[in-house]
């Protein structure tokens, strides 16, 4: 009896892929009908198949910047921080820039798996996976910076409470110590959500290894996991638990990094907007990264297609315009705050931003990031792949020039025009940075290549007829479950 | 056969029915697994098998499926009692060691600021952070000891069906220490409702025997 009304209801679900006739149904979470089967096969064929020549091609390129950059940081390490551009005042320059670029692009990915999954936002099913492997490796090259950015690297441990013979401790009121705890928490956290998630995916990998190599591999990475009720019911409620302490954390991280600067009496950094202006800025570029990383993915493995659906990039598009607009609106909020704070430094800090040496980069971060996002509330150009493509990486370059503008059009005009001075990366600066984008690339690749890059059992938990009391899509599993 | 088996009960009764054995038979029979098609037959069958007293089974799914746990009688996760444990752990360590140094060991006077608890604003965002990092950190090993992990043995990896693709169906498995376990009661039931596959899983003959 329940079998049977289960096939109609899986029928009647399948036949939504027309828009125009239910408009109130959600738009299918895997397009053409696929079944379970289908689903594993596609995802673990792109880990199970022969690497393709593209992929040596690839991760030989950004594995050789990668190096380019770890032996830049070497020389950094063996010469001194002199090597950078960096100078009084501008003491951050790049390096900082880089960090807060790296850090917030990768709020997006916790958030889009954590905060959306939370909302029981199940279009972002397909996609949280290779969201989460974004914000791990993101933070892996943001990571990099703080610890080479001391200078002298062999005093890192300083930044811990660690009990030493100096008697000496860190100074827990300090935005910058609140940023230690606070980045490492989130490498930890995200790291921990982003593997805990793939445990039940990796333990298929194993049991469809053909070799010995990958069977001990994949069998030690998941645990001896067998997908027991006691198990799912665990694991439901841990999903759940680091869903929401991911979703604070973000909110948490942003604001301590947003406190760095913020916390200082500097002009241009003294506001209290900046948590919300470095929040919405890191959900932005994040869901930009997003879209750069899934696009190319989706042309080069073609069975994701019905995975990564149309409708749902269109949804990461609308995210993308939400946040853009918020930016926007931030940027206009700090010039008018400025001009109404009636504060001269403030206000001059401002006009030396648009019109000083300074100004080619701040008016460049202005026109894309006021601009592109906007391009988004046609549907004509959300529909557009490439378009959307090309936009996406613009964001993130807009992005980057916000994240050079804050750090140094700030701290190379302060207070006093007579120690005004411009800052110049060298090549080393370059390089390294360069480098940070090859380390994530790199790693981005090695994900592709060795681990499931979708959550499979999330996405056959939603097909229709997966669950025994009817259409999976409209109904909320875990939240019924763990109460 | 049977003089194999002595700690069984029953376990002759299923060479009646000519099941397919996975492992070595001359180990003592570990299980009988069966195959569903679908989650509502595999919840069906733990009805079944609930009504008829029998305790010691498991069910092996490829995703979680509803209602599952309830049928099988399961009780809520304790997991979230565990990491509540954790982050108020978590806040009395961060407090400590904020506190501990800030006022006792090495008073670091900025601004003229206090350094004790009537300036617990400026200790908050480290007790923050700590106390996610901990909870989430016992979470994931309280989600990884609680659900039996890591474990990497497992007599039902004796069972090919089951270890080459577990994600191919909806397991069941009643393990033959089960007080009402009856092999051939237990095969007619699986039978009867709709289970394919039906298996004697024995455990695997270990290394030098």
């Amino acid at each position: 009896m329940s079998t049977s009304s289960n096939i109609t209801t899986t029928q009647e679900t399948s036949e939504l892929n027309s828009p125009d006739l239910h408009l109130l149904e959600r738009p299918p979470q895997v397009l053409n009908k696929r079944n379970p089967l289908w689903v594993t096969d596609a995802v673990c064929s792109i880990v199970e198949g022969k690497t393709p020549l593209w992929w040596y091609a690839a991760i030989a390129f950004t594995g050789t910047f990668a190096a380019i950059g770890g032996a830049c940081i070497l020389y950094m390490i063996c010469t001194g921080v002199g090597v950078w551009g960096s100078n009084s005042p501008c003491f951050w320059a790049w390096d900082i820039t880089n960090f807060i670029f790296w850090v917030s692009m990768a709020h997006a990915g916790s958030l889009i798996s954590a905060l959306l999954f939370l909302t029981r936002q199940k279009w972002s099913l397909s996609i949280s996976r290779a969201a989460e492997a974004m914000t791990v490796f993101a933070i892996v090259c943001a990571g990099v910076y703080p610890a080479i950015h001391i200078g002298r690297v062999w005093f890192v441990w300083f930044l811990f409470p660690v009990p030493n013979s100096y008697g000496m401790w860190p100074n827990f009121s300090s935005p910058l110590l609140w940023d230690v705890f606070a980045v490492t928490s989130y490498l930890t956290v995200s790291s921990l959500f982003w593997f805990a998630g793939m445990i039940p995916d990796l333990a298929v990998l194993r049991d469809r290894a053909t070799t010995k190599v990958r069977k001990f591999a994949y069998g030690i990475v998941s645990l001896g996991w067998l997908g027991t009720a006691r198990q799912w019911r665990h694991y439901e409620m841990m999903y759940v638990l680091l869903a929401g302490l991911t979703s604070v954390l973000v909110v948490t991280v942003t604001t301590i990094v947003a406190s760095d600067c913020a916390t200082s009496v500097v002009p241009g950094w003294h506001a209290t907007i900046f948590p919300f202006y470095f929040m919405v800025g890191a959900v932005y570029s994040g869901s930009a990264a997003v879209l750069t990383l899934l696009l190319p993915l989706r042309l080069i493995y073609p069975q994701l297609r019905d995975l990564i659906t149309p409708s749902q990039l269109d949804k990461v598009c609308k995210l993308l315009l939400l946040m853009g607009s918020c930016v926007g609106y931030v940027y206009v909020f700090e010039l008018f705050n400025a001009w109404y704070s009636a504060n001269p430094f403030e206000r001059g800090a401002f006009w030396e931003r648009f019109t000083g040496s300074s100004a080619w980069y701040a008016i460049t971060c202005l026109s894309i990031n006021l601009t592109v996002p906007q391009l988004f509330w046609f549907k004509a150009v959300r529909r557009c792949l490439p378009l959307v493509f090309v936009l996406a990486i613009l964001c993130n370059v807009g992005m980057w020039f916000e994240r050079f503008m804050i750090v140094t059009s700030t701290l190379t005009h302060d207070f006093l025009p007579s120690s005004w001075k411009d800052f110049h990366p060298t090549i080393v600066d370059i390089l390294t940075a360069t480098g940070t984008l090859g380390i994530f690339f790199t790693l981005f690749l090695l994900f592709i290549r060795f681990v499931p890059i979708m959550s499979m059992n999330e996405l056959k938990a939603t097909l229709p007829g997966a669950q025994p009391h009817g259409d999976a899509i409209n109904s909320n599993y875990s939240a019924e479950e763990v109460h | 056969m049977s003089h194999h088996l002595p700690k069984t009960q029953g376990s002759s009764g299923y060479h009646g029915h000519h099941l397919p054995v996975a492992g070595s038979k001359e180990e003592p029979l570990y299980a009988i697994g069966a195959r569903f098609e679908t989650p509502e037959a595999l919840v069906q069958a733990v009805d079944h098998l609930r009504d008829q007293g029998v305790s010691l089974y498991e069910c092996f799914t490829p995703y979680p499926v509803h209602g599952l746990a309830e049928s099988m009688r399961l009780p809520k996760s304790v997991l979230s009692l565990l990491v509540l444990g954790g982050g108020i752990s978590a806040v009395l360590i961060a407090l400590s060691m904020e506190l501990i140094p800030s006022c006792l060991i090495y008073p670091l006077v900025v601004d003229g600021k206090p350094l004790n608890l009537s300036a617990l604003p400026q200790y908050i965002p480290i007790i923050v952070a700590l106390t996610i990092m901990i909870g989430a950190v016992t979470a994931v090993v309280g989600m990884i000891l609680l659900g039996g992990m890591p474990r990497w043995n497992n007599p039902m990896f004796a069972w090919d069906l089951f270890a080459k693709d577990a994600s191919r169906g909806f397991f069941l498995a009643v393990e033959a220490r089960d007080r009402k376990f009856s092999a051939s009661a237990l095969t007619e039931l699986l039978h009867e409702l709709g289970a394919g596959d039906i298996t004697a899983i024995h455990e695997e003959a270990s290394e030098g025997k």
